[in-house]
Parts: C-alpha cells; sequence; structure tokens
C-alpha cells in the first residue's frame, strides 16, 4: 500500500511545483517564449527518436529497451544533493554525451546564475526517498 | 520512460527569459536597439599543396571601427583553420567550441581530424539554432584525404569549392578570384591571389580594411602569416611623442559607503542531533 501513495521520483527540468514556480500560463506553456526555444528541445527529442528506431530497426525491440533501464537505473545513482552536483557519469558514458562539447557547458552555468539558490539537502533527501514532490535542485535560471 | 528521461540536474545553454519581457516592451512601443551592421572579407582556396586561407583585420560595429587589427582567422585543428564573418562572438564562440569537440574527438580516436568531422559539427549546430548564431565561415585544412575547403552559411547550408568568400567584401574579392584563379597555383602565386583578393575587399568594401592575413595549411605542415600585409599604415606619428599635462580631473571626492545588509554571525547554531 505504501509503494501505491509514493509519488514519483522526479528530478531535474520537472517544473510543476506551483508554489515555487508561479502559476503557469496556459497560452505561454503552450506557445514558448520563442520559437527557437521549442525547437532546441523537440530537435533534441526527435534525434533521440530517430536514434532508437535505428536500434530497433538493426537489433530488434528487446536492445534499447534493454538501454533504456541501463539509463533509468544510472540516472538514479546520484549524488545527495548539495555542494556539489551529480557528475552522472555512468549514464554519460551510455548516452555517449560524454564526448558531447557544448554551449551548455561553458555558457550560463545556473551554478552562476544570479537567481541560484542553494540546494537543500533535506528536501532533497525526502524527494530521492519520495516523501515529498520534486525538483531537489530549486533554481530556475 | 518519459519521467526518467530527465532525471538529471539542470544544465546552462541559451536562455530565454527575456524574450517574453522584449515582446511586452516592443508592443508597449519602447524602441529596442537595433542591430550593428558588421563587415569583413575572408576567402580561401585551393592550390597544388594544400590550402590558403585569408582574412582582413577590421572589426566593425555598425558605424564605428572597433578594432583595426582583429584575428578571423581561427584554430580549429592543428592541420584545420577556419575564417569567420559575421558576428565577432559568434564565430570565436562557435569556432572555439567545435575546435574543443575535435580535440575531445582526437584524444578519443588518436587519428587526426578529418576536416569533414570539423563541417559536420559546425552546420549541425548552426541549423539546430536556424541562423540566430550568425556565423558564416570558411572552412579549410588539408587531412589524409587531401585539401578541403568548405563555407558555411549563418543558417547551416554548406558548400564545397576550390575557391571560396565570404563576409560583405566577398563580391569584390570572388571577382579576383575569378579572373585569375586556376588549377594547380604554386604557393606564392597562391598567396598574392589571397592577398590580392583582400585588398580588392580592403579597398572597395567600407565593411573590411587594415591588414591582410594569411594562413597555409599542407600536408602535414601550418604557416599562419599574421599581418602578411600592412596596406594601410598610420599616416601620421608625432616623431616627439604626445604628452597630456592636464591630468584626469577629480570631480567628486564625496564616498557614500554602501549599507550592509547581511549580519554576519560567527559560530551559528549547533546543529541538531
Amino acid at each position: 500500500m505504501a509503494a501505491q501513495n509514493k509519488i514519483s521520483h522526479q528530478v531535474g527540468e520537472f517544473q510543476n511545483d506551483v508554489f515555487r514556480f508561479d502559476i503557469h500560463g496556459v497560452k505561454s506553456d503552450i506557445v514558448g517564449s520563442h520559437p527557437l526555444e521549442t525547437l532546441c528541445q523537440s530537435a533534441k527529442q526527435r534525434e533521440e527518436e530517430i536514434k532508437r528506431r535505428i536500434l530497433v530497426n538493426t537489433y530488434g525491440t528487446a536492445f534499447p529497451m534493454k538501454m533504456d533501464f541501463d539509463r533509468q537505473i544510472l540516472s538514479r545513482f546520484q549524488r545527495p544533493t548539495g555542494a556539489i552536483p551529480s557528475s552522472m557519469l555512468g549514464l554519460e558514458a551510455v548516452t555517449g554525451s560524454l564526448e558531447d562539447f557544448g554551449f551548455e557547458h561553458y555558457l550560463n552555468d545556473p551554478r552562476e546564475s544570479e537567481s541560484f539558490r542553494p540546494a537543500d539537502l533535506h528536501h532533497g533527501m525526502e524527494v530521492r526517498i519520495g516523501l515529498s514532490k520534486g525538483p531537489a535542485y530549486p533554481s530556475f535560471i | 520512460m518519459s519521467n526518467s528521461a530527465i532525471d538529471v540536474p539542470s544544465r546552462g545553454g541559451f536562455s530565454f527569459d527575456l524574450c517574453r519581457r522584449n515582446d511586452m516592451l516592443a508592443k508597449k512601443g519602447v524602441n529596442l536597439p537595433s542591430f550593428r551592421k558588421t563587415g569583413t572579407t575572408i576567402v580561401g582556396l585551393i592550390f597544388q599543396d594544400g590550402v590558403i586561407l585569408g582574412a582582413d583585420t577590421r572589426a566593425t560595429e555598425g558605424p564605428i571601427v572597433c578594432d583595426k587589427n582583429c584575428e578571423k582567422i581561427h584554430y580549429m585543428a592543428p592541420n584545420i583553420y577556419c575564417c569567420g564573418a559575421g558576428t565577432a562572438a559568434d564565430t570565436e564562440a562557435v569556432t572555439d567550441m567545435v575546435s574543443s569537440q575535435l580535440q575531445l574527438h582526437r584524444y578519443h580516436t588518436g587519428r587526426e581530424s578529418r576536416v569533414v568531422t570539423a563541417l559536420t559539427l559546425l552546420k549541425k549546430h548552426l541549423f539546430n539554432y536556424q541562423g540566430y548564431v550568425q556565423a558564416a565561415l570558411v572552412l579549410g585544412g588539408v587531412d589524409c584525404t587531401g585539401p578541403h575547403l568548405h563555407t558555411i552559411y549563418p543558417h547551416g547550408s554548406t558548400d564545397t569549392l576550390p575557391f571560396a568568400t565570404m563576409g560583405s567584401g566577398s563580391l569584390a574579392a570572388m571577382a579576383m578570384f575569378e579572373s585569375k584563379y586556376k588549377e594547380g597555383l604554386t604557393k606564392d602565386e597562391g598567396i598574392q591571389l589571397v592577398v590580392d583578393a583582400i585588398c580588392s575587399g580592403i579597398f572597395n568594401d567600407l565593411g573590411s580594411g587594415s591588414n591582410v592575413d594569411v594562413c597555409v595549411i599542407t600536408k602535414g605542415h601550418k604557416e599562419y602569416l599574421r599581418n602578411h600585409l600592412l596596406p594601410n599604415p598610420r599616416t601620421f606619428v608625432n616623431a616627439k611623442g604626445y604628452s597630456f599635462p592636464k591630468k584626469t580631473e577629480v570631480l567628486l571626492t564625496k564616498i557614500t559607503p554602501l549599507r550592509e545588509r547581511v549580519e554576519v554571525v560567527e559560530g551559528g547554531d549547533a546543529m541538531e542531533e
């Protein structure tokens, strides 16, 4: 019974906490603030989808599913929230993003943002064990 | 699957926070600052042993020349260089980022980078940003498959050519190339033609000026000739030097110390057991 009441473990770009992130306008959510923003987000998803489809065609459906499990397991392997963010080395090695290098790695680091709020360890652990809702990292850039 | 793919701390990169605010301000009738006009002449050609790249050194910012001797030939890899036209910050950021990606790739594979790798990385990035990253590039290099020269437009389309020009002075430079280029140029002839093309840009295009930079890349060797030619030296410099008798005037000596808003308490509360 306890397992059913558990709130699913969500960290990262999940921003549905109304008290913390303000009420979302329907229009702004759909339209987005800039056409390029939606494009950047969808491009990443589309690329992943294409990669997945290629794997399905070459190795069968079981292979990408197994990779998804690996990805899920590795994405949960994180440091306790606090001063040092998780390096996500295993996940990056699996997804191949270890060899990537882009603007997001050195420009506009959320930790250097003026609206940065240090992560609360207590809250972060509650999120981790499923006692409260995410995200564990409260800052929004 | 859908709720586990996002299980990582948020990253940096482009932020679109202020777009909505700027939209609102524009609708209320605020005149937002307009774009600054930029100008450049960059060229490249293939000669018998490799590739020669050339660029002028004027950085234009609307009606102002903000740098008389800037570098427009950027390092990508030991065997690849890239000329950049457009917004200076964008060309530098993009070429630096891709040169880091190439370095990572070289560490991974242990081989010399290929020009097509750099080309693919650049065009993929530029296409993803739909022309908002304003970089028009001439990419040249020599790898295991021979000399290559490519032009990359800001929206991500590319061309593969034996001689290429870019920037506002591209028409003036292309005129020189089209009249004088032939296959199998020697190194000296090639450098001379590149210098002619850049000089044509310098003297006929207002956005380009100052000196000529040249980069010669051959198999296993490169030669970066910074300020190869200085066609616009300063016409008059006072032989006695300049003296400024009047020092900078002090207008105000009143100092207002900032009020401390945060009280720092030494020690603080003891931790709960």
